[in-house]
């Protein structure tokens, strides 16, 4: 049990009672549009939306699956933790093209890229299993505030999930995006500064970093501290196959939308960004800062195990960082860690609940229900699903419970094997179709159950290797979206063309660029910026 | 580096080039470069400045490649945004299918 001196008691409180209050601050500025409410006005500059990409993505679940990895397996566990590497691609890439989309939601962007019926439909799914993910993923990252509250106070499991959540959907529900975004900030650097705290603690009370590497050799895991530490292609448990995955999936998928869930987010701050350039930029140095984050949650993850090393059971070794801070920080800084911890926890749950808020409002109901509704009415709705995504998120917090590390795989990888290659399709290929994208969905909802939890329950599946479990599921999807494209028209050109012009897509749209010279559409620019170029000569 | 364009016109800027090909190589291994030389560099290990310093490099080249494309695509793109905003409020309330 953590106890708490009365200056730790101030740091917590203090903590909780400004960035409550902050929300009010901002409260004029969210309620003056939709888009204010959900993209704080579209003028954001690039270190914004990049501070908050940060905060967001250390959520209070982060330290905890990023510690059972290490704890586990070392250096070499961090490249479990390089998911993020898909936004060093798709700065340079997709951000580019779905920011000049201007689609708010990547379910708005399906209605843009796809045409017809199928668009409709996608648009609709997309935004209904984005409102349940985002309760999901805000359940998920309760609980673990939940775990930490049970550790350190004893608290039963939900305290830390229901009164912590609830307190940041305060300034969530108030000033919308705006409220989130500034306090990310400010939880942004509360949170490094710790991070870089809980390392220098760490490895003090390990004897420094010499006498970690030392401990680590005499404990006979050297091994722990080589990130190429591979037992063979597919076997042991460092097979380079599963490296090769851990690579090759997030970073070509930064050439896709939606390749990987984090990617809902971003679009979100994709789209708050000022221009094409700050969007990039605020992809690319939010998940630098991620990747650094990781870099420095190294030592401290390494001195806790020198410091315990016989930990067998993952809810004990993945609370490694969280241990490291309630029992090594002196009192008064340990309610500091508290407030951090509040800020970790905060700033992740603000954005969730109101990026799930967002499909609710804009593509479930100012696009299908109410398609005239004011701008005041948006507003309204935000807040109320911001509350609607609160309360589910308690559901699927209570249905998690203390297995986070098992949940995030699942629902980091395996939930998305599927749809992966569609996500890269839809951008790079102009024949790939909305009914072909449609089925993939489907398809992969159904078989990742089968091939992750139902096949191998009922014995009639082998329990397999998670990057096999990622290949095969891929490989079966694709046996149906690739006939299903082949045998449907392809989209309306009409739709085409005008994505084309406006986003500039990479890849395999040949056919539709000619077509878009031929309708003058893309020579007609040249020429405009021809002949101002001369006019300005001339002048 | 004469063969990395550095002056773009808005239209050469929009056509996917060789520069970006840079940046999309460059990003990764920058990433990698940096999660695991600054993780190896914090415990004194040499092959970590090694690494986090081949990382610093490759990412200032990488910014000095594509920063003037990128500047280039953004200030066309803001000056016919807001008629593509205009035509997004048309789909969002289904005036425009």
């Amino acid at each position: 049990m953590v106890h708490f001196t009365p200056i730790d008691f101030f740091w917590a409180i203090a903590y909780i009672v400004l960035t409550v209050l902050s929300g009010a601050f901002f409260y004029k500025l969210g309620k003056r549009s939709g888009a204010d409410f959900f993209l704080a006005g579209r003028g954001l500059p690039w270190w914004l939306p990049a501070t908050s990409n940060f905060a967001t993505h250390t959520a209070t679940d982060t330290p905890m699956w990023f510690s059972g990895f290490v704890y586990k397996s070392g250096m070499f566990g961090v490249w479990q933790s390089l998911f993020a590497g898909w936004c060093a691609i798709s700065a340079w890439v997709s951000t580019r093209i779905f920011r000049r989309s201007l689609a708010g939601t990547q379910a708005e962007w399906q209605t843009l890229r796809f045409s017809g019926l199928p668009a409709e439909l996608l648009r609709g799914w997309i935004a209904g299993w984005q409102v349940a993910l985002n309760m999901f993923i805000a359940g998920w990252v309760g609980v673990a505030m939940g775990n930490v509250c049970k550790w350190a106070f004893g608290w039963p499991l939900w305290y830390g999930l229901v009164f912590f959540s609830s307190a940041c959907a305060i300034y969530a529900m108030s000033s919308g995006f705006w409220g989130v975004i500034i306090a990310d900030v400010q939880q942004g650097i509360t949170m490094l500064i710790t991070i870089i705290l809980v390392s220098i603690w760490g490895s003090i009370a390990a004897g420094g970093p010499q006498a970690i590497i030392t401990k680590i050799q005499e404990l006979g895991r050297p091994d722990m501290l080589n990130p190429f530490h591979f037992t063979g292609w597919v076997s042991g448990d460092y097979p380079l196959m599963w490296l090769l995955t851990m690579i090759a999936v997030p970073f070509l998928g930064g050439f896709g939308m939606a390749t990987h869930f984090d990617w809902f987010v971003e679009a979100q701050r994709i789209q708050s960004a000022k221009t094409v350039k700050a969007a990039a930029y605020s992809i690319w140095w939010g998940a630098a800062a991620v990747i650094v984050r990781n870099s420095i949650w190294v030592i401290a993850v390494l001195a806790f195990f020198v410091l315990y090393p016989n930990l067998t059971s993952e809810s004990d070794y993945q609370l490694a960082w969280f241990r490291i801070g309630f029992e090594f920080f002196p009192p008064g800084l340990v309610g500091f860690f508290f407030a951090a911890i509040l800020a970790i926890h905060f700033s992740t749950i603000s954005g969730i609940l109101n990026l799930g808020a967002m499909y609710a409002t804009r593509d479930i109901y100012h696009h299908y229900m109410n398609p005239n509704a004011s701008e005041k009415q948006i507003i309204w709705v935000g807040r109320l699903m911001t509350f609607v995504v609160l309360i589910g998120s308690f559901f699927f917090g209570i249905m998690v419970g203390e297995n986070v590390t098992k949940w995030l795989f699942f629902a980091l990888w395996l939930m998305v094997a599927g749809t992966w290659l569609p996500n890269i399709l839809q951008v790079v290929w102009w024949r790939f179709n909305g009914w072909g994208y449609l089925s993939a969905w489907i398809a992969n909802l159904g078989i990742c159950w089968l091939v992750v939890w139902i096949l191998p329950a009922f014995g009639i599946l082998k329990d397999l290797p998670q990057f096999y479990q990622f290949w095969l599921l891929m490989a079966l999807v694709a046996l149906v979206y690739i006939p299903v494209t082949f045998l449907t028209k392809p989209d309306d050109m009409d739709r085409l063309v005008k994505v084309y012009v406006q986003t500039r897509p990479i890849g395999f749209w040949g056919p539709v660029k000619r077509e878009a010279q031929r309708r003058g559409l893309l020579q007609k620019l040249e020429e405009i910026e021809l002949a101002a170029e001369k006019y300005s000569a001339k002048e | 580096m004469a063969w990395i364009k550095r002056t773009w016109k808005a239209h050469e800027a929009d056509e996917w080039t060789k520069e970006d090909w840079f940046a999309i190589i460059l990003s990764p291994l920058s990433f990698i470069l940096i999660t695991f030389g600054l993780a190896l560099s914090l415990f004194g290990l040499t092959s970590g400045f090694i690494m986090l310093v081949a990382g610093v490099i490759v990412t200032a080249l990488m910014f000095w490649i594509i920063d003037p494309k990128l500047n280039a695509i953004s200030s066309d793109y803001e000056s016919k945004q807001h008629e593509y905003l205009k035509d997004l409020e048309n789909i969002q309330k289904w005036e425009n299918k």
